[in-house]
């Protein structure tokens, strides 16, 4: 358990006075040492002088995630071939259960979805961007499968499709050791998998049949959590109050959905849960965004731009 | 529908139909509602100040657009929540009161400010306007022993069809400015500084008609003024009478005010299929110039004195039901806000545009309430719907530059 006043600062909000005086490294100059214009310049967090990050930095986190995405995808093939099987038999509870099991795998490991591929779409693709929706030919995979058992109650509908996936997925863990996981979008995505989870989880587009957002949420925070976990030290040491006010938003996330999910096996519906536990979840979601977003700029790849200051603000130089 | 309330109107007043000369109000009791009625657009610079007595957003005239969204209080904390609502404060008084945008600079992060306002955020006549809902009052924050007196969850009437998705809240903010660009630059602003303390709920936007078309209230999209009968807010007597919390309150809220939202639905394609006069006898008005039917002006008072049988003025009708103008019933008078609001088409591919009906008082089952019981079955409510809403408190003001709004409740 975190103590109290580190509860406090990672709470505090990006205007807030608070922050002065919250612990946190040097890096970040506050209104302490330079009083700026206005107190809204507290708004900014950090000091636009941080030490780059070499591209030598991300080898390891990539490849620790790399193993983390075929940790997952081995069972994600069992649930597939278990899916195949209940749907052989026409066991709709059973492929249903697989389906979930499936799913929540591939959810967990989306900081990758750029380097799979075409195999992304035809694993995990949904109807919206189809001309012809979901009667289109290029609609397979998952959501497909989930169209079947949910929308549909037919595991006969399913069965091409169930194969199909099964093909693919092996085609993926084949790829994936030879995969190239760029350094930038690597750290864009410890905050992209969670406004994936907004834009497409939680709004209900992603998986309507299923209703299966919460359960999808709950392994895009693990799938985010290995991210954050392999670039640990490389904040800490550039921004401890970034990377401690985002510990505290994904332990907060963490504990909505639990408890919204029950310690159970089977996750409730996102559509079965109460309006307030909607908004909680939602707005967690978001607040854990809110502070993921500073990792691209505490650890950026990239080359440095050049100083310029935009209207308005304090040159930090 | 049950067209049958409509037959009886007709029946029991045929004879007002041809008095019908009126001008006024739809959906009211009324008032000369902002005195000021809708301000002009364009005034960029135009500043209502956050800080004082009472909360902006109350008594200041109406701008020409409002956005309301209710808040869950999501924070785990009653620190958190005390944190982020005095963050809500600072980012309203910042807002309200203009300042050079904070556009970012490379390696400091997310941008600061949206950008929507471009390099300068200027006031435009924005206010915010914080209210709490009696749900923030439950066991979570221990703050039940602070509850206003009066504070309750929104009643559910007969004629209601509520929807669950845009009822109650935590936390209610009303703004309102010259501009929809300034609201929803002050929206994602106040949203992102209190993330994770504050969730959105549900939010619905409106509109005035332009203070250019015509003079008196503005109209609702029934096509009547609507607002006519508004108590007169300079009048500090009937304000406290009327609007401002006081004895019987806690001290933290004295000199606050409730709130009421409702979202409430016009079926306008039905009711554009119904003829002026019946339109005239279910609202009690005038349509084109608002005037009570058989005076000649919108402020002109009723009078039902001569008219106990309801032949010029139905008893069913809207504006007699809502406020008969007798002596028993004045205490009952509320301080109306509304707002017209348009949002996209039903699953029967009907408009779904409306009122966004706000009103003011110092105890809302003594006014809102006893006013909508009064309404309860009048003949209008087969072309309105009550879908959404809730009731809040807004507390007084922020006193000066230190002070937030709801800081007397973590005392």
């Amino acid at each position: 358990m975190r103590a109290r006043p580190i509860v406090l600062c990672g709470l505090a909000l990006i205007v807030s006075l608070v922050e002065i005086g919250c612990g946190g490294g040097g890096e970040e100059q506050t209104t302490a040492q330079n009083p700026p214009a206005s107190p809204l310049a507290a708004r900014v967090l950090l000091s636009g002088n941080i030490p780059r990050v070499r591209a030598a930095d991300f080898e390891r986190p990539t490849a620790i995630y790399r193993r983390h995405v075929l940790s997952e995808l081995a069972p994600m093939q069992r649930d597939v071939e278990q899916l195949r099987g209940a749907i052989a038999a026409g066991d709709l509870p059973g492929a249903r259960r697989a389906w979930l099991a499936a799913d929540a795998r591939y959810e967990s490991i989306g900081a990758a979805y750029g380097a799979f591929g075409d195999l992304d779409a035809r694993i995990n693709g949904g109807s919206g961007g189809l001309s012809g929706g979901v009667s289109s030919p290029e609609f397979t995979g998952l959501h497909r499968i989930e169209l079947a058992l949910w929308g549909r109650r037919s595991t006969a509908d399913a069965a091409p499709y169930a194969d199909r996936l099964a093909s693919d997925l092996r085609a993926l863990r084949h790829a994936v050791p030879g995969i190239e996981i760029e350094p930038l979008e690597y750290v864009l995505r410890s905050h992209e998998v969670l406004e994936g989870a907004l834009d497409l989880q939680l709004s209900g587009r992603e998986s309507p049949w299923s209703g299966s957002a919460l359960l999808a949420l709950r392994s895009n925070l693990h799938g985010t959590e290995v991210v954050l976990g392999t670039l640990r030290g490389l904040i800490r040491r550039r921004s401890p109050r970034v990377l401690q006010r985002i510990e505290v938003s994904l332990d907060e996330l963490a504990q909505a959905i639990r408890a919204a999910a029950g310690t159970g096996g089977s996750v409730p519906r996102w559509d079965r849960l109460t309006e307030t536990e909607r908004t909680a979840i939602a707005g967690l979601t978001a607040a854990a965004a809110e502070q993921l977003a500073y990792v691209p700029e505490v650890v950026d790849p990239r080359p440095p731009l050049p100083q310029k200051s935009a209207i308005g603000t304090e040159q930090t130089g | 529908m049950n067209l049958r309330r409509r037959e009886l109107l007709i029946g029991g007043a045929a004879a007002g139909a041809g008095a019908a000369l009126g001008q006024i109000p739809g959906l009211s009791s009324g008032s000369r509602a902002n005195a000021a009625g809708a301000s002009g657009g364009g005034e960029l610079k135009e500043q209502v100040p956050f800080e004082g007595e009472h909360q902006a957003g109350v008594m200041t005239p109406r701008p020409r657009y409002a956005v309301f969204v209710a808040f869950d209080a999501i924070a785990a904390s009653q620190a958190q929540l005390a944190d982020g609502l005095k963050t809500l404060s600072e980012r309203a008084r910042a807002l309200t009161s203009g300042y050079d945008a904070l556009l970012g600079s490379p390696g400091e992060g997310p941008t600061p400010d949206s950008g929507v306002l471009g390099t300068r955020v200027t006031p435009d006549a924005l206010t915010i306007t914080i209210g709490f809902g009696d749900s923030l009052f439950d066991q979570r924050y221990g703050l039940s022993r602070r509850k206003p007196r009066a504070l309750k969850p929104m009643t559910t009437f007969p004629d209601d069809g509520l929807v669950a998705a845009e009822c109650h809240g935590d936390v209610m903010l009303q703004l309102c400015a010259n501009s929809e660009e300034t609201l929803l630059n002050a929206l994602r602003d106040v949203s992102r500084a209190t993330r994770g303390v504050l969730g959105p709920r549900w939010k619905i936007e409106g509109f005035l008609p332009s203070p250019e078309r015509e003079s008196g209230a503005g109209r609702n999209l029934l096509g009547f003024k609507d607002g006519t009968a508004n108590p007169d807010v300079s009048n500090r007597e009937t304000m406290e009478r009327l609007v401002w919390a006081g004895r019987g309150e806690p001290a933290w809220a004295r000199g606050g005010t409730y709130q009421v939202v409702r979202i409430i639905r016009n079926r306008v394609e039905f009711w554009d299929r119904v003829s002026l006069p019946e339109q005239e006898l279910m609202i009690g008005r005038d349509k084109a110039r608002g005037a009570p039917l058989g005076k000649g002006a919108e402020l002109d008072d009723p009078d039902y004195s001569d008219d106990q049988q309801g032949k010029r003025i139905p008893l069913d009708s809207h504006i007699r039901l809502a406020r008969p103008r007798t002596p028993a019933t004045e205490d009952s008078r509320i301080l109306r806000r509304g707002y017209n609001y348009s949002r996209g088409l039903d699953q029967a591919d009907q408009l779904d545009m409306g009122l966004v009906f706000v009103a003011f008082q110092r105890d809302v089952e003594r006014q809102f309430e006893t006013v909508q019981r009064r309404l309860a079955g009048e003949p209008l409510v087969d072309y309105i719907v009550p879908t959404g809403g809730g009731y809040f408190f807004v507390p007084p003001g922020a006193r000066d530059s230190q002070d937030w709004v709801g800081a007397g409740l973590f005392l």
